[in-house]
C-alpha cells in the first residue's frame, strides 16, 4: 500500500527525467558510435573512431586543460566559499539570514550580466586599469582579460554561492559546545579548527567543491567570453562540434566522455556524504 | 581547611540582563559542591565563567589563589561537563578521550594507558572503537564524563550532567559520580535543577535565585534552616501560611496562637513554614495545634501523605505519615482530626 502510494508520487519525476534527460542522453550516446558524413549529417555505420579521436593528444589536452581549470576553481571557491560561510556561521544568529542573502545575491542575476560586468572590469580600459592609473600607477599593466586567470576567476566568481552554502548548513548546525569543549580540553583556535569544526564540517564542503567542479569543467560562456577567442575547454570543443563543425558523431563522444567524468564524481561525493551524514547529525545538541 | 577556588563578587550582565550578580563562594579541596536554583538563575553562566567561556562583567576567580579571571579556557586546570555532552561526533569513544590528552602533548603509550584505565573505571571498554551516534544516552553522559576526568583536573564542572537520563539511571548515576569523584579526589562542581539530586550527592549546596546567593550551607542545613522563604520552598516540600506578628506574640490567620522563637530583624509581614513529616495528626502533645479535617490523602508508597484543611490557613497543609502509622490507622478523606507541631519545628521568614 504504502509502497504504491510513493510509486504514484515519483511517478512524474520519474517520467520527465526519462522523457527529458534519458532518452536524448541515450540518443547522444547512440549518435557516438556512428560515423560523420562527409558534408556533415550522420552515416549510420557502426564505430570506434569517435572515442578513439577524444584519446587524440590535441584533444585530450583541452581535457586535462578543462580539469585542470575547473580543479582550481574548485578549490579556490571551496576556500573562499568556506571562509565566507564559517564568517556568517559565527555572527550573532539573527544576522545570518540577513549575510548570507547578501552572499547568494549575485546568483539572482543573469549568468551572461555577471560574466559581462568582469570585462568590464578586467579588460585593457577596464575599471581596474582606470583605478590603478587614478592612483598613480603608470607602468604596463598586465593583461588580465582573455587569461586563464581570468576564467578562472569568472567560474569561482559564478558559483561561490553554491560553495557558502554548501558549506553553511553544516557550519550552523554545528554545537557551538563542541568547539568549546575542544578549547576546554586544551586545545588552541586553531586545533580546535583543524581538528574539530573542519572535519565535521568537511562534507559540505566537499559536496561544494564537486558542484563547481561539475558545472565547470562543461561550461563553455565564461571560457569564450572570459578567455577569449582563443580559449577552449570540453565545453566550447562540444558546441563547436555541434554548431560549427558539423560533426555531431565527435561532439556526442565528448559529451559522453564529460557525462561519464561527472557521474563518476557525484556518485562519490554521494556516498562519501552518505557515510559521513551520520557523524554530522550528532554534531547537533542532545536535548537535556 | 584550604580553599581550592574562591568567587569574589562575581558578576556576568548580559546587556540588562544580570545572569550572575555578585556571587561570593569559596569551595574547598575534594569537595562534592552543588549548585542549585530555578531555571534562569544564571547556574550555568557562573559554571561557564568558571571554565572561561564567559568573560566577567565584574569580581574575581580565584583558583589556589591565583587571579584566573582572564586565562584562557585551554589553559585553565579546569574541565566542564557540558549539558549536551559536546562528544566529538566524528571521534570514536577512545578518540574523543584521548583529546584531551593529546592537548597535552603526552606520550602515545601514557595516552593509551590511560584511556584503557578510565575506559575501565566507566565500564565502557567494550564500546571504545564505537562513534557517539551509536552511543545510548547513559553511555555518553559516561563518555562525556570519562572524557574531562582523564585530564586529571583540580576542578572538575558539571552542569546538569544526569539532566537527559531517566529517574533509575539518574539515581545509579548519582551514587556512580560520587564513587568516581571519591575515588579521583577532584573537586566537583554540579549543577542541577533537582533539589532531591543536590541534597543526595553533595557536601554543600549553594542556592541561587535570580543571579543571587540565597545560601550556601551542607543538605542538612538548607534542607533544616532554610535562609529564606524562597529557600525553604526550593528544597522539599513546605507548608508555608502566613501569620500576624503583635509584639511577641504570633496568630494565624484565624487567631489561632503559634509558638516559635522569632528571629531577630524580622519585620512585621511574616510567614511560618513547617515540613511535612514534622507535623502530627491526632496530636495532643505539641506546642502548636489546629483542628482540621482531611480532604484528601495520597498514597507514595513508602509513605502516606494527608492534605488537611484548617480554618487557619487558606491552602490545606501537608503531613507525610509513615506507611506503619498509616496501617495502623486508617486515614480518611474528611476525617476531622487535631493536627499538632511542636515550636522548635517551626520556621519564620519575611513574607
Ligand atoms: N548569551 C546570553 N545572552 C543573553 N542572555 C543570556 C545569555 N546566557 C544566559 N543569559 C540569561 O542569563 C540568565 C541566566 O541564564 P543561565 O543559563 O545561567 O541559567 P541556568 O540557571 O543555567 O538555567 P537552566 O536551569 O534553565 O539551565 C537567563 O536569564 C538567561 O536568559
Ligand atoms: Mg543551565
Amino acid at each position: 500500500m504504502q509502497d504504491r502510494r510513493s510509486l504514484v508520487l515519483v511517478a512524474p519525476a520519474f517520467a520527465w527525467l526519462t522523457a527529458f534527460m534519458v532518452v536524448p542522453c541515450l540518443l547522444i550516446l547512440a549518435l557516438a558510435f556512428f560515423r560523420r558524413g562527409l558534408y556533415g549529417g550522420i552515416d549510420y555505420e557502426f564505430t570506434f573512431e569517435n572515442f578513439a579521436m577524444v584519446l587524440d593528444p590535441l584533444y585530450a589536452r583541452i581535457f586535462l586543460k578543462s580539469a585542470w581549470i575547473a580543479g582550481l576553481a574548485a578549490l579556490i571557491a571551496a576556500v573562499v566559499g568556506y571562509a565566507a560561510a564559517y564568517a556568517i556561521a559565527s555572527m550573532p544568529r539573527h544576522r545570518q539570514p540577513a549575510l548570507l542573502f547578501f552572499a547568494i545575491l549575485p546568483f539572482w542575476s543573469n549568468y551572461l550580466v555577471r560574466t559581462y560586468a568582469w570585462i568590464v572590469l578586467l579588460n585593457r580600459e577596464g575599471l581596474i586599469v582606470g583605478i590603478a592609473r587614478a592612483l598613480g600607477f603608470s607602468g604596463e599593466m598586465p593583461q588580465m582579460l582573455y587569461t586563464e586567470g581570468a576564467v578562472v576567476l569568472g567560474l569561482v566568481y559564478n558559483y561561490l554561492p553554491f560553495v557558502i552554502l554548501a558549506a553553511y548548513a553544516p557550519l550552523s548546525r554545528l554545537n557551538p559546545e563542541i568547539s568549546e569543549a575542544s578549547r576546554d580540553l586544551g586545545a588552541g583556535r586553531w586545533t580546535t579548527f583543524r581538528r574539530v569544526v573542519l572535519p565535521i564540517t568537511l562534507p559540505g564542503v566537499a559536496t561544494g567543491f564537486v558542484f563547481v567542479f561539475v558545472l565547470s569543467i562543461g561550461n563553455f560562456v565564461t571560457p569564450a567570453l572570459l578567455g577569449g577567442g582563443q580559449f577552449q575547454m570540453i565545453g566550447n570543443l562540444v558546441y563547436d562540434q555541434f554548431l560549427s563543425a558539423n560533426d555531431w558523431p565527435f561532439g556526442s563522444a565528448l559529451s559522453m566522455v564529460l557525462i561519464a567524468v561527472m557521474l563518476v564524481l557525484l556518485t562519490a561525493q554521494t556516498f562519501a556524504n552518505e557515510r559521513a551524514s551520520t557523524g554530522r547529525q550528532s554534531a547537533e545538541p542532545v536535548d537535556g | 581547611m584550604t580553599s581550592l577556588l574562591s568567587i569574589r563578587h562575581v558578576e556576568k550582565h548580559f546587556g540588562r540582563v544580570r545572569a550572575v550578580n555578585g556571587v561570593s563562594l569559596d569551595i574547598r579541596e575534594n569537595e562534592f559542591f552543588a549548585l542549585l536554583g530555578s531555571s534562569g538563575s544564571g547556574k550555568t553562566t557562573l559554571l561557564r565563567m568558571l571554565a572561561g567561556f564567559e568573560t566577567l562583567s565584574g569580581g574575581q576567580i580565584l583558583l589556589n589563589g591565583r587571579d584566573i579571571s582572564n586565562v584562557p579556557p585551554n589553559h585553565r586546570p579546569v574541565n566542564l561537563m557540558f549539558q549536551s555532552y559536546a562528544l566529538f561526533p566524528h571521534m570514536t569513544v577512545a578518540q574523543n578521550i584521548a583529546y584531551g590528552l593529546e592537548m597535552e602533548k603526552l606520550p602515545r603509550a601514557e595516552i593509551r594507558a590511560r584511556v584503557d584505565e578510565i575506559l575501565g573505571t566507566i565500564q565502557l571498554s567494550a564500546l571504545a572503537a564505537r562513534k557517539p551516534e551509536q552511543l545510548s544516552g547513559g553511555q555518553r553522559q559516561r563518555v562525556a564524563l570519562a572524557r574531562a576526568l582523564v585530564k586529571r583536573p583540580q576542578l572538575l564542572l558539571l552542569d546538569e550532567p544526569l539532566g537527559a537520563l531517566d529517574k533509575k539511571l539518574r539515581s545509579e548515576m548519582q551514587l556512580e559520580l560520587k564513587r568516581i569523584q571519591h575515588q579521583f579526589g577532584i573537586t566537583f562542581i554540579i549543577v542541577t535543577h533537582d533539589q532531591e539530586e543536590a541534597l543526595v550527592m553533595a557536601d554543600r549546596i549553594a542556592i541561587l535565585q535570580h543571579g543571587e546567593l540565597v545560601q550556601c550551607a551542607p543538605p542538612r542545613e538548607v534542607y533544616e534552616h532554610p535562609a529564606t522563604r524562597f529557600a525553604a520552598e526550593f528544597i522539599g516540600v513546605m507548608n508555608v501560611f502566613p501569620v500576624q506578628r503583635d509584639g511577641m506574640r504570633l496568630t494565624a490567620a484565624d487567631g489561632s496562637l503559634i509558638h516559635a522563637s522569632i528571629p531577630e530583624g524580622l519585620g512585621a509581614e511574616i510567614v511560618a513554614a513547617v515540613r511535612p513529616e514534622r507535623l502530627r495528626l491526632d496530636a495532643e502533645t505539641c506546642d502548636n495545634r489546629l483542628s482540621g479535617r482531611i480532604i484528601a490523602t495520597a498514597y507514595h508508597g513508602l509513605d502516606l501523605q494527608v492534605h488537611v484543611a484548617t480554618p487557619a490557613m487558606a491552602k490545606p497543609m501537608v503531613c507525610r505519615v509513615t506507611a506503619d502509622a498509616a496501617e495502623a490507622r486508617n486515614f480518611r478523606a474528611g476525617d476531622l482530626l487535631t493536627l499538632g507541631w511542636n515550636s522548635a519545628d517551626t520556621r519564620l521568614f519575611a513574607a
